[in-house]
């Protein structure tokens, strides 16, 4: 291209070599799929090249002369400059035009000169030697110019109004495994995202003004072969400025030894951050990074992906990183969640990476992405297996007291509450993971209840999960000694269960049949827990003669006795028995009440003849009483409490 | 990277696999035969490395060509290594004495390693920039004739290329990237090609405070030889991959910039003469310490064959350019001699261009590996952990 700028021809003999430029430009211009820029290029020149054969027409020979006047002419005009505090592009558009003409007029004079054989006249070779001099001043010039607007007009945006923290997952689930007291959710303030979460954000990395005076320089750099300067400053400052960014987000580099190393809740912290970020970088700055370079760059071939590459790779690598080094840390169950957030972020990011490196050079960070994918999915994979395993494995040597709902429980089904946000994630990594052969069981015995969800592999592995934790439940209940605490425990774990499975899209999953059994089965127990307890009370209530028609005194008087000792007894003991829920506590109350009230009315009816006597102790609404104050949490006697 | 290479590599992986399935029937014999195969392959491989001519640019010492090498060695050595411990061996084993205690420290090296591949990764970028640098210089000097211009466009990058990999280690690291600026002080400042001021020196780093040459030497805690009747065990060839490892992230850390080296030349690691696999690498070791040690002090961005004739001819040039300020005009044969001395520099940039990345890539893959290996040996110990009784 060079050879096609001559300027300054000064022999006929030169004429029909600028004819057969000229010719060769007008063949290029007439290829249809050329890009704007290059197409402007080439008028340039067309225009240009007519202006030299006029000129060869008019003035023959005579051209050094002229030549010189008109460096004189441009090394006014760039040198100037090199004196002056100010940067060109910010004293306004007309210095910056003026500029880029005097640049634009010496090149041509470089290429006319070197265009002309080498052993012309000396001072040829000194017009030469100065016109490029002040060439390479310029192009140097230009390159701060560039670095300077870059810098100066480098836009910063706020990630915070790009993605909510927590975009779907209003619930924060830190709480390590084996750390569990409370109701371990907490509520954050989840802001409303204002993005579509799938929706493209571009921003402007660099103000819109002055994108066209980026491109000006491009363009007379690159047709200069000033190129690789051109690009070697603008990856410069823009792998800075993402840099920058990048720790602007709050995301430091962490070696791989650091994050095996960390707490889990840092680690949380962080893959939360990683998601977070990730999206950001990638959707947004990346995005718009590419736009900029295509804006910028855009129908000089491939430059302007390869400038994309060397801006991002470092970052990217970065961030791939720090997901390698999560997948590869122990596979702790409380991972699981976390796991999944990267490895959708990442499944989601994948076709937005695939069109940003689509280049071949780029198909190395796509490679790693897939890679990453794959590592975080098997990684997720493990820690669900772990989370069954330390279900299973959860073991304690103690009772758990009052017999309420167990911690491992709560744990556990607040947990998988979260899992139906990731159906599609967890279906699509389970598909080939057999549950173990002990939970064959859980097979769904529905027939036709069995619907699309029930059936799905998700469903089947919730279903083993929670028969896990029934059957270590079990285990937990036969720490009790006394078999009617065994059955409120149990009343209460699988009345927990089923009420979460019931509250949530869990139910989905688990299907009205399976909530029917479950149902069934806390009933179950608590009618063994009534069994348990009032049969051998209310046996003192019990006609053994339903013929007679009243019993003696003295059986009157010691059947009262035998009542009043174990109910008091049974008062102390259940009062300390914890119900959590108030309306399975009412409903076991209502019913204990209506099997001992009853037959306790009854009894005293029967025999009211001694019922004035001092041997019944308690009337029947003290009994009706008492019971409301079962289930209740804390200890408390009848022997020391005369409240009737 | 030679075909030949592939093909020797993939016919050891053939090999490897034959020995593994007579091994299963627990013979003994096969078992010790193929430890010998094992160090016998190492060796093989690592005199082949040591005996590499330096005449020959494209396979010398620490040049590219040649850290594809010994990645792609490495590899095979991995594969190899793998193969013993895993498949051909009653898997308990790796759960009892010595190697209840080794593995674990085998893998905690392998962690390690993953952090030095990081590090060499980020080095690369900076390596792919004096390659760019060097380009400009060559395409500056390579015009006709060779003018005040061209010189000054030459000299500006060559500044920028030398000072660039004369960055301290230090430097790389996370201090300076927070202050850097891109100020060119225009005020009084009369030179008419300014360099920007911490032109992109190395900023993605490991982590605060990472040492490159500190991770190494962890790398080397623990690792002593073998003895007595250990040394015809398992053992061996953990000990001799820990070796194999350190050696190949110590070499690809003096070769490639990377986050502190302080301290580098005083790594040492135990492998004794008598071991036929040991002598190569010891060789290796002494030849590539002695090299840094002659650098260390003047400071180097590394020995990469390519980057030391970058630095030596981009010397050279400079002085070339210096002069050419100085008088004005040179004579033609000083201007010859740069045109030579330029083509000769365009030689290390066309195997950058043409290396690098690939040597990213095999260097990703070395990473890769080192996971899936220490995955895999996490899993097994996992399961035998599982399988046997349990310890309450």
């Amino acid at each position: 291209m060079d050879g096609c700028r001559s300027g300054v021809p000064t022999y006929e003999g030169d004429l029909h070599v600028v004819a057969a430029a000229h010719h060769i430009v007008k063949a290029l211009g007439a290829t249809k799929n050329l890009s704007d820029d290059l197409r402007k290029i080439l008028i340039d020149l067309d225009s240009h090249l007519s202006m030299i054969t006029s000129n060869i027409d008019s003035k023959g020979g005579r051209g050094l002369v002229d030549v010189e006047e008109r460096l004189d002419l441009a090394e006014r005009k760039i040198m100037r400059w090199e004196t002056d505090p100010m940067m060109i592009w910010d004293s306004g558009p007309k210095e910056a035009s003026d500029y880029l003409e005097a640049v634009d007029e010496t090149g041509k004079l470089v290429d006319g000169l070197r265009g002309l054989s080498v052993h012309e006249n000396r001072k040829q070779k000194e017009i030469l030697h100065r016109a490029m001099n002040i060439f390479q001043t310029a192009m140097s010039r230009l390159e701060e110019e560039l670095i300077h607007i870059l810098v100066r007009h480098g836009q910063q945006f706020e990630p915070k109004n790009m993605y909510s923290r927590s975009i779907r997952k209003d619930i924060v689930y830190d709480e390590s495994f084996v750390s569990v007291e409370d109701e371990p959710t907490k509520e954050t303030s989840s802001q409303n995202c204002s993005n579509d979460e799938s929706g493209e954000c571009i921003v402007d990395l660099v103000h819109a003004d002055v994108i066209p005076d980026i491109k000006s320089i491009a363009k007379v750099m690159f047709t200069s072969n000033y190129g690789p300067e051109f690009c070697e400053a603008f990856i410069s400052v823009q792998k800075e400025a993402l840099e920058q960014y990048f720790s602007f987000l709050g995301t430091e580099n962490l070696s791989i030894e650091d994050v095996l190393k960390m707490e889990w809740t840092c680690l949380s912290s962080k893959m939360n951050k990683w998601t977070w970020s990730m999206k950001i970088i990638v959707r947004v700055y990346l995005a718009s990074e590419k736009q900029l370079c295509d804006q910028v760059l855009g129908g000089l071939g491939s430059v302007s992906s390869y400038c994309f590459l060397e801006i991002s790779k470092a970052t990217i690598l970065c961030l791939l990183n720090f997901g390698e080094a999560v997948a590869m840390g122990p596979h702790r169950p409380e991972k699981l969640l976390r796991l999944l957030d990267m490895y959708e972020t990442l499944a989601d990011l994948l076709r937005d990476i695939d069109t940003l490196f689509s280049e071949e050079a780029g198909s190395f960070i796509q490679l790693q992405f897939h890679e990453l994918l794959e590592r975080l999915g098997e990684s997720a994979i493990a820690a669900f297996k772990a989370f069954r395993v330390a279900i299973s494995s959860n073991g304690s040597l103690y009772p758990f007291a009052g017999g309420g709902v167990h911690p491992l429980n709560k744990y556990v089904m607040n947990y998988i509450r979260m899992f139906p946000e990731y159906w599609n994630t967890l279906n699509l990594l389970l598909k080939n993971q057999h549950p173990g052969v002990a939970d064959q069981v859980t097979k769904p015995d529905y027939g036709p209840d069995t619907s699309l969800l029930t059936s799905c592999p998700m469903a089947y592995h919730l279903r083993s999960i929670t028969s896990c934790l029934e059957s270590n439940l079990h285990k937990k209940s036969q720490l009790y000694k006394d078999e009617a605490l065994q059955h409120i425990f149990l009343m209460n774990n699988i009345h927990y269960l089923v009420q979460k499975v019931k509250g949530s899209e869990l139910r989905l999953f688990f299907g009205d049949e399976w909530i029917r059994k479950h149902n069934a089965m806390f009933q179950q127990h608590a009618m063994n827990y009534e069994r348990a307890t009032w049969s051998s009370v209310v046996s003192f209530l019990k006609d053994n003669n339903p013929g007679s028609s009243s019993m003696s005194k003295s059986t009157f008087k010691e059947r009262c006795k035998g009542f009043s000792i174990a109910f008091e007894e049974v008062y102390k003991t259940q009062t300390s028995w914890s119900i959590p829920d108030p309306q399975l506590r009412e409903d076991l109350r209502i019913s204990t009440s209506l099997k001992v009230v009853l037959a306790y009315r009854t009894f005293l009816g029967r025999n009211l003849a001694y019922t004035d006597d001092k041997c019944v102790k308690h009337t029947v609404e003290h009994v009706e009483n008492s019971l409301l104050d079962l289930f209740g949490g804390s200890s408390r006697s009848l022997r020391n409490s005369r409240r009737w | 990277m030679p075909a030949t290479d592939y093909q020797a590599s993939f016919l050891g992986r053939i090999s490897i696999r034959r020995n593994q399935v007579i091994a299963m029937d627990g013979n003994h014999e096969q078992e010790l035969q193929d430890l010998e195969l094992f160090s016998k392959h190492v060796s093989e491989r690592f005199a082949e490395l040591l005996s590499s001519p330096d005449d020959v640019p494209f396979d010398a010492l620490l040049s590219i060509s040649w850290l594809r090498k010994l990645l792609d060695f490495f590899l095979c050595c991995e594969a190899e290594f793998k193969g013993i411990l895993m498949m051909g061996n009653d898997p308990s084993q790796i759960s009892k004495p010595p190697l209840d205690r080794l593995i674990p420290e085998f893998l905690d090296r392998s962690v390690k390693a993953l952090d030095v591949c990081n590090a060499v990764t980020n080095g690369l970028e900076s390596v792919r920039h004096y390659q760019k640098l060097a380009e400009i210089v060559v395409s500056a000097l390579e015009q006709k004739p060779i003018g005040d211009g061209q010189s000054r466009r030459a000299k500006k990058a060559l500044t920028s290329l030398i000072s660039a990999m004369n960055v301290d280690d230090k430097e790389c690291s996370a201090a300076k990237a927070t202050e850097r600026s891109w100020s060119f002080s225009r005020r009084g400042v009369s030179s008419k090609d300014r360099v920007p001021e911490h032109f992109r020196s190395v900023s993605n780093h490991v982590a605060k405070n990472w040492s490159a040459a500190k991770q190494i030497q962890a790398m080397t805690n623990n690792l002593v030889p073998p003895r007595g009747a250990e040394g015809s065990g398992l053992a061996s060839p953990v000990y001799t991959m820990s070796v194999i490892m350190v050696f190949v992230m110590w070499a690809l850390v003096a070769a490639i910039p990377c986050q502190e080296r302080n301290g580098l030349s005083a790594i040492h690691f135990p492998a004794p003469k008598q071991l036929n696999w040991a002598q190569s690498i010891t060789g290796l070791h002494e030849k590539i310490g002695e090299e840094w040690k002659k650098k260390e002090k003047k400071g180097t961005a590394g020995l990469l064959d390519e980057m030391q004739k970058m630095e030596k001819l981009g010397n050279i040039l400079m002085d070339f350019t210096d002069s050419f300020q100085f008088h004005g005009d040179i004579t033609d044969q000083k201007a010859e001699e740069a045109a030579a001395h330029a083509a000769e520099l365009a030689e290390p940039c066309r195997r950058m261009e043409e290396g690098l990345l690939p040597l990213q890539m095999q260097i990703r893959e070395v990473f890769h590996r080192i996971v899936k290996t220490r995955t895999e040996l996490l899993n097994a110990l996992d399961q035998v952990g599982k399988s046997s009784p349990p310890l309450l």
